[in-house]
């Protein structure tokens, strides 16, 4: 052996010592306060928020930074891995104050209680009763509890450009026959209509899927008609995918047929970057896609309108979903101090300054009008309460939802569909019958 | 040398085979000193694999957010945003999880190393007792089980034992590599000579010191081995940290490069400047260990 291997390895040792010596005493000091159990050191309680959207991190380093200055008995951590929740559960040592998407799988949390009930919070009779049952219509613990507060509703419409919309002469369409027109008048004049991603099936799901299908039928209705009749489902009974949502789906046909050639092969990230650019009219996209669209194109002026799916316009609603809801664990030993931070982000100058910063729309019942033009178009139907939470949220994970839409445009064979998602949701009603 | 005394009486014993020997031996001489282009071509061509992905990584890293979406990505950014390694550091407060991740790295490798060597040595040389055969196989077993299954109740009894932090990462990882490193190593131990432990042990050596001044040093092949598998299981683990670590304050490098990362939304540029800092250190560990991690992964291919 040469020398020179030995003393690199010297080096190893070395570089492995010094790295060891370095953390040890790091790893020492940390590891106090995460211990289970109150953790309050002279007097003040450290709190554990877990927040499930990574882009806002440092809005939210400012706001704990603003509450622990009025609070000083608190000190509040942010953590955005919520991957480490259902952990936090399994070592009884879950997160204090916990924000999540609200859908399914939430709502199975909430139907095993994990949260505590805030009906008796004093911020909880400030938000909107329409808005908090978007909440409770997943379920509630007890039958009666208050498990989550909303503090974010995102609206979903079609985004376009104002520049494109002004330089042809087109005015938002308030009806589905206005829809076409306009879409039919870019297209001659050399403009893709519509920008699609059919590559990222979700993209599909979300948008024209739950647009059509919330724009033409009432699908809280449906689904709770849909689960009522259980296991017993087949595709001719009144309550099947057949049955209801059959006379709509030639519209998510006409949509795709508006969009560019090649819509197969392009992703949601491409789509951001295309459309900022104003390689097409629009896109059919929620306000989540607005900061990705202006991150590309500094200058983009953007708005949004509801999708109109009849052309009565007093049908036209949007698909919301309540993008953040509060909660507290049940079992936290901060329970004082979690509620004081919940009200705290359910103070008006909190709540309402987040969403008009988020392009969402804020859940209080006086909540001021949205000025953020790139979402004034869909503020009449917000509060005016006429949306919809879309369809595709209300799928268990189970079912492979979204591949049957992409199937559906790829294929357009509308029967084919439906009997699958009909045959689906038999099964699964079939697996979770009690 | 070998080559000589070996074709030296195939050539005396079979004159019919010496223009045939001979033809083969210049050809090869020439080959050493002719380039191959074909090769060569073949070599340029794999070394894009690397090199490409690479060179993306550099560039987006350097691209300003409205730089991102344009062209074909090809493209050098220009002006070059040297910001966004600044950002990152910040955002990800990188020091911390930097610290982190290489307290676990580095416990994840010496652990490995001395624990895996020890059980195989000790199972090697006790081949002939049916409890060691039996430990073997049990320990062998492991392999079958796929990971997730047991994530959970792993999360429960780690977090009844106080080891809800980095160092039950490190002790997972070097419970987990366990079955595999043990594989390698004992079939290495099988390869060294009874008769090098035997002459140590008529000089007086307990078994501790066998294996310590004898063993050890010349496992050191496969301890290259075993400890590059080890560094980048445990560098680039991704899963464990994530379940396991409850502090967020503690997390590792990869976990808090998920900031990077919403649902709908990716900040390429960030994350980019982020995975090149956190991939600096393997890549200096991989030029200085070059040589070891060849002839490691050959060690390796043969059991």
């Amino acid at each position: 052996m040469s020398a020179t291997p030995l003393s690199r390895r010297a080096l190893f040792k070395a570089a492995g010592l010094a790295g060891a010596a370095a953390v040890l005493p790091l790893a020492g000091c940390g590891s106090v306060p995460s211990g289970s159990g109150p953790s309050s050191q002279n007097g003040v309680s450290t709190l554990r928020f877990m927040q499930n959207k990574p882009e806002v991190v440092a809005y939210f380093n400012q706001v704990i930074k603003d509450f622990e200055a009025l609070n000083p008995d608190i000190r509040v951590i942010q953590d955005f891995n919520e991957g480490n929740f259902v952990p936090g559960l399994v070592r009884n040592d879950p997160p204090d104050v916990v924000t999540r998407g609200f859908a399914q799988a939430t709502a199975d949390y909430v139907r095993k209680g994990v949260f505590a009930d805030l009906s008796d919070l004093p911020a909880a009779s400030t938000i909107d009763p329409k808005i908090q049952d978007l909440v409770s219509s997943w379920g509630q613990y007890n039958g009666h509890e208050t498990s989550a507060l909303p503090f974010s509703l995102a609206a979903a419409g079609v985004i376009y450009r104002r520049d494109i919309f002004e330089a042809q002469g087109v005015s938002v369409p308030k009806t589905w026959d206005e829809f076409v027109a306009a879409c039919e008048k870019f297209k001659a004049a050399g403009i893709t209509p519509i920008y699609g991603t059919f590559k990222d099936n979700w993209t599909l799901g979300q948008g024209m899927f739950d647009y059509v299908a919330g724009g033409a039928l009432d699908i809280a209705d449906f689904f709770a008609r849909l689960t009522a009749k259980g296991a017993a489902i087949s595709a001719d009974a009144a309550e099947s995918f057949t049955s209801n949502f059959g006379p709509a789906l030639p519209k998510m046909l006409e949509l795709a047929s508006f969009s560019q050639k090649g819509a197969a092969s392009k992703n949601y990230a491409d789509g951001n970057a295309a459309f900022a650019k104003g390689q097409a009219a629009m896109y059919l996209q929620g306000p989540w896609a607005l900061s990705q669209l202006v991150a590309a194109n500094k200058n983009v002026r953007l708005g949004s309108f509801p999708l109109p799916v009849t052309n009565n316009p007093a049908d036209t609603k949007v698909r919301v979903n309540v993008d953040m809801a509060l909660s507290i664990t049940r079992n936290t030993p901060n329970m004082a101090a979690a509620r004081r931070f919940v009200s705290y982000l359910l103070d008006p100058s909190v709540v309402n300054a987040y969403n008009e910063k988020n392009a969402a729309f804020s859940p209080l019942k006086e909540a001021p009008a949205v000025e953020n033009p790139q979402i004034t178009g869909l503020a009449a139907s917000v509060r005016e309460g006429r949306y919809y939470q879309g369809a595709t949220t209300y799928f268990p994970p189970s079912v492979p939802l979204y591949n049957y839409v992409q199937a559906f445009v790829y294929g357009k064979n509308s029967q084919q569909f439906l009997s699958a998602l009909d045959d689906e949701w038999r099964r699964v009603a079939e697996r979770t019958a009690v | 040398m070998t080559a000589s005394t070996f074709s030296k009486p195939v050539n005396k014993m079979a004159p019919l085979g010496l223009k045939n020997r001979s033809g083969r031996t210049r050809k090869s001489g020439r080959e050493g000193y002719k380039v191959n282009w074909w090769l060569t071509a073949l070599m340029l061509v794999a070394s894009l694999t690397v090199l490409l992905p690479l060179y993306f990584t550099v560039a987006m890293a350097l691209k300003s957010p409205d730089q991102i979406g344009t062209g074909t990505g090809l493209a050098w950014p220009n002006p070059m945003n040297w910001d966004n390694f600044a950002a990152a550091y910040v955002a990800t407060n990188f020091p911390v999880a930097f610290m982190s991740t290489a307290f676990v790295t580095v416990f994840s490798v010496l652990g490995s190393l001395a624990c895996s060597s020890l059980v195989a040595y000790a199972i090697a040389r006790n081949w002939n007792r049916r409890f060691f055969r039996g430990s073997f196989v049990y320990l062998l077993s492991a392999m079958f089980i796929p990971f997730p299954v047991i994530i959970l109740p792993l999360i429960k009894q780690t977090a009844l034992l106080g080891l809800d932090n980095p160092g039950g990462v490190v002790f997972l990882h070097v419970l987990g590599g366990i079955s595999f490193n043990t594989l390698l190593y004992i079939a290495f131990v099988r390869s060294i000579p009874v008769e090098l432990e035997e002459s140590a042990r008529l000089d007086g050596a307990t078994t501790w010191q066998v294996f310590r001044k004898i063993i050890f040093p010349l496992l050191a092949p496969m301890n290259a081995t075993v400890g590059i598998f080890a560094f980048l299981g445990s560098w680039n683990d991704f899963l464990l940290p994530q379940m396991m670590i409850a502090d967020p304050a503690l997390q590792t490098l990869p976990v808090v490069q998920m900031l990077f990362q919403g649902e709908f939304n990716t900040n390429y540029s960030l994350a980019f400047a982020s995975y090149l800092m956190a991939m600096a250190p393997t890549l200096v560990v991989y030029i200085l260990a070059q040589r070891w991690v060849l002839s490691g992964v050959m060690r390796g291919a043969v059991k």
